[in-house]
C-alpha cells in the first residue's frame, strides 16, 4: 500500500502519453458550474469530449477556519466548525468537542452518548438525501427533468430538520455540543415525532429507489462510471461510502467505536464494483441502516446528565493541557478527524481538520482521464465533495 | 421493454407524491409555527420591577466567537426604580448581520437578562437595521415571542440533576420549583409536573435496547 503499483500511470503524466498531435482544448469546469457543489474548478483537458487530464483546484471557498480557531477559546470552536461541512454540521462538532474530551480526559455521560448517536445518524439520513437529490439532479434525473427525485428528497430531509429545530433551536448550524456533553436535552415527545419521521422516510426510501438505483435508465447512465479501485482508494486515504463502494468493508462506527456504537449492531454495507452506481447503492442502503439504527435507539435512550460538568461562563474557564491528539469519527462522508496541538492555554496551538471530502476530491485525476465531459459531472457528484470542508 | 417498466415504476412513485397533500406553505400568508427552542433574533429584558436586567458584566461580549456584541460600561448607577446602587450597560449593541446563532451569550448570561426570540422575519432592506441597539433589544422585548431558553434554563438543562424530590401524597412534586423569579413568564413549555412525576418510575427501565417505545426517551424539559 505505501508502494504505487507500477502498472498505476500518474494522471498527471497521461498528457505528455497522450496523441502529441492531438489538439487539446482546456476547459474550465466551474466555479460557477451549477453541478459542482459549490465553488469547485476543474481544468479539464479534452481531446474531442474525451477527457485527457484533470486537474483540480480547490481553495475558492477557504475561509481559515483552521487559523481562525488558534485565535478563538476551545469553548468558542464548536459553533465555528458547524460551517465546515455545511451539509452534515451535526458531526462536525461531534467529532471537534471528542477532540477536547479526549485531551481533557473527560467522560460524557451516558445519555449524552445515545443523544449524539441519534443526531449522528438523523444526520447521516439527511446528508444522504440531500447527496440522492443533487445527483440526480447531476444526472438530469431519470424521469423528465431532474428536480423531481430533488425536490422528494428535500422534503424528506425536512422532517429531520424539524427535528434538529425542536431540539436545538436551530435547523442548520446547531451548537449543540459541548465539551463533555451536550447543550440541549431532548424534548418531551420528541421520539414520537422521530419514529413518526422514520416510518414517513423508510416508507418513501423504496420510492427513491424506483426512480433511481433500481431504475433501469439511471443504472445504464452510472454503471461502469468512474470506477475507483479499492486500492487506489486506500492509497489515496479516500473513507466511507466511497472506500465501502469500492468493496473495503471498513466503517469507524464498528471498527472503532465511538459515541454509543458499541452498544448496538451497525451492518455496515457494500458495495463492489466502485463505480457512481455502486456509490449510490451504497448511500440508499446506509440510509436504511441509518432508519433501522435511530428506530431502535431514541426509545431506549437511557436517563440521566446530558453534560459531565457545569458548563463554562468564561472562554478562559477551560484549559487543555500540553500535549497533542487524534481523533477521527465516521461522518456521512468519512472519517473526519482533527489533530489538536495544545500548549496549555484556552486556545489551540494548532487545530487540523482532516476532512474526508478533501481525500474525494482527489481522487478526480484518477477517475476522470478517459472519460467524458458528461460523465465528469456523474463522478463529480458520486464522490459527493462538500467544498466547504475541503477548503475549509 | 424493460425500460418501460422501469419508466412505469418510477411513475408510480411520482403518482403517489403527486396525490399526497403539498408540504410548501405559502409563506407570507401561511407561516409555520416554530419550534419553541427556535433561534432567530435577540431581546434584552426588563426585571419584575421594571429594571434593567442587564448588569453589564460583558460575559456574553467575552463569549461571543464573531465578537459582535459590544457593551459600554459597566457603569454604577442608583436604579430609578428601588433607588439602590447597581450596575448597568451604558450602551448594548449587538450586530445581526454577523451572528452566528451560537446562544452562547444567552447560555452565560448570569441574570437572564438576553435572551433569544423565535420570529424568523429578520431580513431588511438596510445594514443599518440589523445592528440591534440597546433601544431596539428592549423592544424586542415586547415585539417579539420569547424562545424558550434563557442563562438558567440552558445551565440547569446541562446541570447534573440532584435526586429527586420526594413526592407529596397529592402527587404534587414538593417544593422545588426551580428557579421560578424568571423576569417574563416562561411560555408554554411548562408541562404539568404531575405528568412528569408519572412518567419518571418507568424511566428507570434500564435495558439498554428496550424494542418497544417507552418514554425513557425524555425528560421533562424543565420543573
Ligand atoms: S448568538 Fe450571536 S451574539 Fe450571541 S454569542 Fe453567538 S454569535 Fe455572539
Ligand atoms: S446581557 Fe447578561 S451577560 Fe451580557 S452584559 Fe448584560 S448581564 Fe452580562
Amino acid at each position: 500500500m505505501t508502494q504505487k503499483p507500477s502498472h498505476r500511470v500518474d494522471p498527471h503524466l497521461v498528457i505528455e502519453k497522450y496523441d502529441p498531435e492531438a489538439e487539446l482544448m482546456l476547459m474550465h469546469f466551474g466555479p460557477q458550474h451549477p453541478s459542482t457543489h459549490g465553488v469547485f474548478r476543474m481544468d479539464l483537458f479534452l481531446d474531442g469530449e474525451i477527457i485527457v487530464k484533470a486537474v483540480p483546484h480547490c481553495g475558492y471557498l477557504h475561509r481559515a477556519v483552521e487559523k481562525l480557531c488558534e485565535k478563538l477559546a476551545y469553548v468558542q470552536i464548536t459553533p465555528i466548525v458547524d460551517k465546515n461541512d455545511y451539509v452534515a454540521p451535526m458531526t462536525n462538532e461531534q467529532s471537534l468537542v471528542m477532540i477536547f474530551e479526549a485531551m481533557l480526559k473527560l467522560e460524557v455521560p451516558r445519555r449524552a452518548r445515545w443523544i449524539r448517536t441519534i443526531f449522528a445518524e438523523l444526520q447521516r439520513i439527511a446528508s444522504h438525501l440531500l447527496w440522492l437529490g443533487t445527483f440526480s439532479l447531476d444526472l438530469g434525473g431519470a424521469l423528465g427533468g431532474g428536480t423531481t427525485v430533488f425536490m422528494y428528497c428535500f422534503r424528506e430531509r425536512e422532517l429531520i430538520l424539524d427535528l434538529f429545530e425542536e431540539v436545538t433551536g436551530a435547523r442548520f448550524h446547531y451548537n449543540t455540543h459541548t465539551i463533555g456533553g451536550n447543550r440541549h436535552d431532548l424534548p418531551k415527545g420528541w421520539s414520537q415525532k422521530v419514529l413518526a419521521a422514520m416510518d414517513t422516510i423508510a416508507q418513501r426510501i423504496p420510492e427513491y429507489e424506483a426512480m433511481t438505483t433500481q431504475n433501469r435508465i439511471f443504472q445504464q447512465r452510472t454503471r461502469g462510471v468512474g470506477v475507483l479501485d479499492g486500492e487506489l482508494a486506500l492509497e489515496l486515504g479516500i473513507t466511507g461510502p466511497i472506500l465501502r463502494a469500492s468493496g473495503i468493508d471498513h466503517d469507524l462506527r464498528r471498527d472503532a467505536p465511538f459515541h454509543a456504537y458499541d452498544e448496538v449492531k451497525v451492518n455496515v454495507k457494500t458495495a463492489e464494483g466502485g463505480d457512481c452506481l455502486a456509490r449510490a447503492e451504497v448511500r440508499v442502503e446506509e440510509m436504511k441502516e441509518s432508519v433501522r439504527l435511530v428506530r431502535e435507539m431514541v426509545g431506549a435512550v437511557p436517563e440521566g446528565p446530558i453534560n459531565s460538568g457545569k458548563p463554562v461562563k468564561l472562554p478562559v474557564q477551560t484549559k487543555i493541557p500540553v500535549g497533542q491528539t487524534y481523533v477521527g469519527i465516521e461522518t456521512p462522508r468519512g472519517e473526519l478527524g482533527g489533530w489538536l496541538v495544545a500548549d496549555g492555554t484556552q486556545f489551540p496551538y494548532r487545530l487540523k481538520i482532516r476532512p474526508p471530502s478533501l481525500h474525494a476530491v482527489s481522487a478526480l485525476p484518477y477517475l476522470l482521464p478517459g472519460q467524458t465531459v458528461s460523465d465528469a459531472i456523474a463522478i463529480l457528484g458520486s464522490l459527493d465533495p462538500i467544498m466547504g470542508e475541503v477548503d475549509r | 421493454m424493460g425500460h418501460f417498466i422501469d419508466a412505469f415504476k418510477a411513475f408510480a412513485s411520482v403518482a403517489k407524491s403527486f396525490l399526497r397533500p403539498p408540504t410548501t406553505v405559502q409563506f407570507p400568508d401561511v407561516i409555520r409555527p416554530r419550534a419553541e427552542r427556535y433561534r432567530a433574533s435577540f431581546a434584552l429584558l426588563h426585571e419584575e420591577n421594571g429594571d434593567e436586567a442587564c448588569i453589564g458584566c460583558l460575559q456574553c461580549e467575552r463569549i461571543c466567537p464573531s465578537k459582535v456584541i459590544s457593551i459600554k460600561g459597566p457603569a454604577k448607577r442608583d436604579s430609578p426604580i428601588t433607588g439602590k446602587k447597581r450596575s448597568y450597560a451604558d450602551d448594548f449593541t449587538l450586530d445581526l448581520t454577523a451572528c452566528i446563532f451560537c446562544e452562547l451569550c444567552v447560555q452565560v448570561c448570569p441574570t437572564d437578562a438576553i435572551v433569544m426570540t423565535r420570529e424568523q422575519e429578520t431580513p431588511s432592506y438596510s445594514r443599518e437595521e440589523l445592528v440591534l441597539t440597546m433601544t431596539k433589544l428592549y423592544a424586542n422585548e415586547k415585539n417579539k415571542t420569547r424562545a424558550w431558553g434563557d442563562g438558567t434554563k440552558l445551565m440547569e438543562m446541562q446541570a447534573i440533576p440532584k435526586p429527586p424530590v420526594p413526592l407529596s401524597p397529592t402527587g404534587e412534586r414538593a417544593g422545588g420549583e426551580g428557579k421560578a423569579a424568571v423576569p417574563a413568564p416562561a411560555p408554554g413549555p411548562a408541562a404539568p409536573a404531575p405528568a412528569a412525576a408519572a412518567a419518571a418510575p418507568e424511566a428507570k427501565a434500564d435495558s439498554p435496547l428496550t424494542p418497544t417505545l417507552s418514554p425513557a426517551g425524555e425528560r421533562e424539559k424543565l420543573p
